[in-house]
């Protein structure tokens, strides 16, 4: 099963952080509409299975 | 070509009104409007061509794509379940702290200013804890949360949480009945959800919430050794449970504000590193990820701090929290101490006048976007815009000294370039106010802004003194304290600051519908033209009155019965707020509540008890033609009148047409402005007056309008007034009814000024001529119009400038008229998203021309 580890837009939130657990990362994702672009950070762990959105990290 | 006012003869002079900019000449009167937006910068015209605006006409969004998320009612869901057995306090606390910690933050390209309430920039978040039957509305709609099921499911776990539940239990059923008809009287908070705010914002800039922790932990450590001390003394150590547990919820509160403001300096810094191409932009991008990093953590260093941190606080207090409508600070006093850093000495995120503009429009255009998740009803009553925001400039400091800065100009400079409906403004209007900001306020109105609104100062500094007087704790405002006022909402002044603010609109706020509580009034308090129901009291049909005082004290019996019915579900509200839907952050940046381990719903030390009478002068023109017609002059009886009436005057067109020419409101007319003093002094205000609410303080009128002049005029049938059912109602508090003002400009004044007992603040709608504001001689005119209004001791004043022309032109080719602007009652709304019904209002009001007599009036000199 894929977790959200590997994906492009998983980001570990840095060691120090109020909010630091270890495997917590920010799931940024880019967004586009006729509006224009916009970006989401939500919180994930490493070892959460990947959503639709899930890119391989390269 | 332009239309130019007719020259006037004046003082012996011929007086020609030429444009201020001779440019204008050739510009037709149909397309002013295209003319006046200039953004400082490119920045903020792609800004506002990319705004996703939120507002709503006839209760629908405007923009294809809003609706309510899902977001934050699940993770509260999640957390109030989890919670169990925690003090309510905490729980309220964790439901804040799971939000902030789990849900979306969001930034969008181009903005400098960031944060966002619900979990993408085309949504808004819900409030099943407040109102079940606010969510359930949008479950029925096309805005709905997806996914639908889930959210069904959330708002029926919450409904015997939620306000409504905990509230209804003690009115009466049909009480409860009558309420919900929204006729007489609005329907109560605890149903409907809506709610106002006054955040302290100083405290999250000048102390930064890092202190805020601390000195709650401070208390909590001072409380426990209290507990602890011998002998116990049960009736006082027991006082520090609350306390204690009021304080744990603010430090709960404040780190995961911390957090989530950390939160966005990492989404910064990520977007930078990884998506970002242009180098400047990621350049910016820093900068934003540092300012959140170290803001609302620490104190307010510079203005780009400043801007930051108040937005991140109003998002928290107005959208997260809880649901609040309302933009309440003086902002260019909070800003100011700021500005003198970055602007003038440079010390600190220097930057130039212009930087601080550009700020200003980006705000803007921030409120511009942020949703509201209002039910239908409140999202109908305020139509063309997406709520209601009011930021308060101008008046006087603490020491009585011109509290005109040059951040207050930015502010309306950067109102004026960018053109937006929201935030609205008002100034407080003192004559020591300097001349150079009142040509900016001038600038906007004549722009056609409707805003500022113009307070009179004075009257609402001695407003904060006299309800100190009632304060529960004696520590109501100091007279130093009480020039710190700014608009709570469209109309009532408050306190603003660190300490002593509006938490709550139950301490203030909500309608009360005159004009159809003198139509049940002639009928036994029964509604025959809208609920068909007993809506108040039986105090006897008009055909039984032998005197006008007989109809005056039946009306008198039925205000009286509504003032208490509604007065009572707020303070009600007020109660289970304290006990439920405590708002741990609010609590945490206010220092009354900080100092006495107190909740923000539960503590008031300042009053400030109002309630809004709405559709007024309808009921006021239909006591004075009454009493003209039928008890004076005695030309028709009052049963021919009920007869007119049942039949909306169908077959009664001669006597419809005597009780519309009966003297009516704003013509400083003697027969007329007496009796309606009367009213306002004596009913509206001296009954509401004699009620007593939550804070200790007596309750007073603020007379309004906003869009409920149109939905309860549709619900109001015929009145005496000669006005047709359905109609609309006057579109302000002591505004005239449109059209029916025919003397002038200042003969509205001379009357308005009449009314001076009893009355908290009173809406006075004005529509002024555009060929005369926008000639050579605007300012002048309007300069003077405005020292006389102050001198007649007027509470407010808005004015509407705008064409007929303009807004026909807009009713035929709505597209091009994207832009235009006008003032509703008490909030600026785009003519093209009103409802034709209330664009016709407007288009109906009075369009003042001022003359040779009301220059003579103003002792205007011109040259």
């Amino acid at each position: 099963m894929a977790t959200c580890e590997g994906c492009a837009f998983f980001f570990r939130v840095p060691e120090g952080e109020d909010d630091f657990e270890p495997g917590k990362a920010d799931c940024v994702t880019e967004h586009k509409d006729q509006k224009g672009k916009y970006w989401l950070s939500k919180p994930v762990f490493e070892n959460t299975e990947t959503c639709q959105n899930y890119r391989k990290r390269s | 070509m332009t239309t130019l006012a007719q020259p006037i003869e004046y003082r012996g002079k011929v007086i020609n009104f030429t444009p201020a900019n001779p440019k204008e000449a050739d510009i037709p009167d149909e397309e002013l409007h295209e003319h006046l937006f200039a953004p400082s910068t490119d920045r903020t015209r792609r800004l506002k061509g990319r705004c996703r605006w939120k507002h709503a006409s006839a209760g629908e969004f405007v923009e294809k794509g809003t609706r309510a998320g899902i977001e934050r009612m699940r993770l509260i869901t999640e957390s109030h379940k989890e919670s169990r057995g925690k003090p309510e306090v905490i729980r309220r606390a964790l439901q804040l702290a799971a939000v902030l910690t789990k849900g979306t933050v969001v930034v969008q390209q181009d903005e400098f200013i960031i944060g966002y309430h619900a979990e993408d920039p085309n949504m808004f978040p819900l409030y099943p804890e407040l109102s079940y039957m606010n969510v359930k509305d949008y479950l029925q709609s096309d805005y709905s949360p997806q996914p639908a099921a889930e959210a069904e499911e959330i708002n029926n776990y919450w409904k015997p949480y939620s306000l409504q539940s905990k509230c209804e239990k003690y009115f009466d059923p049909i009480d409860l009945t009558r309420m919900y008809q929204v006729s007489t009287m609005e329907a109560p908070s605890f149903a409907h959800g809506y709610n106002s705010i006054v955040p302290p914002y100083e405290t999250v800039l000048e102390d930064g919430l890092l202190k805020r922790i601390d000195l709650a932990e401070g208390h909590i450590r001072d409380a426990k050794a209290e507990m602890s001390k011998q002998p116990w003394d049960g009736t006082k150590g027991l006082d520090w449970i609350s306390k204690i547990d009021n304080w744990e919820a603010m430090v709960i509160a404040d780190k995961a504000v911390i957090i989530w403001a950390k939160r966005h300096a990492r989404l910064c810094k990520i977007v930078a590193e990884n998506f970002e191409t242009d180098p400047a932009r990621k350049e910016e991008l820093f900068e934003m990820a540092e300012i959140s990093r170290r803001v609302p953590a620490e104190p307010c260093k510079g203005l780009k701090d400043a801007f930051q941190v108040k937005w991140y606080t109003y998002l928290i207090c107005h959208g997260i929290e809880r649901y609040a409508s309302g933009y309440a600070h003086k902002e260019d006093k909070v800003l100011w101490p700021y500005y003198q850093t970055s602007v003038i000495n440079k010390s600190f995120q220097p930057m130039t006048y212009a930087d601080a503009v550009e700020m200003v429009e980006m705000e803007r255009l921030k409120i511009s976007e942020h949703g509201a998740g209002k039910s239908r009803g409140y999202r109908e009553i305020f139509p063309g815009s997406n709520d209601l925001f009011i930021l308060t400039i101008g008046g006087t400091n603490r020491d009585g000294s011109d509290g005109c800065n040059d951040m207050t100009d930015a502010i309306l400079e950067g109102a004026r370039n960018i053109r937006t409906t929201e935030p609205s403004m008002v100034f407080r209007y003192s004559k020591k106010n300097r001349v150079k900001t009142l040509y900016h306020v001038f600038e906007c109105i004549r722009d056609g802004l409707g805003y500022p609104s113009i307070k009179h100062d004075e009257i609402g500094t001695e407003q904060m003194k006299y309800y100190a007087q009632f304060s529960l704790n004696g520590n109501g405002a100091t007279d130093e304290e009480a020039h710190d006022w700014g608009l709570v909402l469209c109309m009532s002044p408050g306190l603003v600051g660190r300490r002593k603010t509006m938490k709550t609109r139950s301490e203030g706020g909500g309608s009360i519908f005159p004009s159809k509580i003198l139509e049940i009034t002639l009928t036994n308090g029964y509604d025959w033209s809208y609920s068909d129901m007993q809506l108040g009291p039986e105090t006897g049909y008009a055909e039984d009155f032998e005197t006008f005082e007989q109809l005056w004290d039946a009306f008198k019996k039925q205000y009286a019965y509504t003032i208490s019915l509604v007065i009572r579900a707020k303070d009600v509200s007020r109660y289970m707020e304290g006990h439920y839907l405590q708002l741990p952050f609010v609590s945490s940046i206010d220092d009354g509540c900080m100092e006495l381990g107190r909740e923000a719903c539960s503590l008031s030390e300042q009053p400030n008890g109002w309630h809004n009478p709405i559709t007024t002068v309808v009921g006021g023109n239909s006591l004075v033609a009454i009493k003209k017609l039928i008890y004076d002059d005695k030309k028709y009886t009052m049963k021919q009148l009920m007869e007119a009436l049942k039949v909306n005057w169908e077959g009664f067109e001669q006597m419809q047409k005597d009780f519309k020419n009966a003297p009516k409101w704003g013509n400083d007319d003697e027969y007329a402005d007496a009796v309606i003093k009367r009213y306002y002094e004596e009913i509206i205000g001296g009954e509401m007056k004699k009620v007593t609410n939550y804070s200790g303080g007596p309750v007073m009128p603020v007379g309004q309008g906003v869009g409920l002049y149109m939905e309860v005029g549709s619900r109001t049938g015929p009145t005496p007034d000669g006005r047709y059912g359905g109609e609309a109602a006057d579109d302000g508090g002591i505004s005239p009814y449109f059209g029916t003002d025919k003397k002038g400009p200042t003969a509205v004044l001379k009357s308005v000024s009449k009314v001076q007992e009893n009355q908290k603040a009173n809406l006075l709608n004005q529509r002024l001529s555009v060929p005369m504001m926008r000639s050579k001689h605007g300012f002048d005119i309007w300069h003077s119009y405005m020292d006389t209004w102050h001198d007649l001791h007027i509470d407010h004043v808005q004015f509407n400038v705008v064409s007929t022309a303009e807004m026909k032109a807009a009713q035929k080719d709505p597209e091009k008229h994207q832009d235009l602007i006008v003032r509703v009652a008490g909030f600026s709304a785009r003519f093209v998203d009103l409802p034709t019904y209330g664009q016709n209002t407007i288009i109906a009001r009075t369009e003042q021309q001022f003359g040779a007599e009301d220059f003579e009036f103003l002792n205007l000199e011109l040259n």
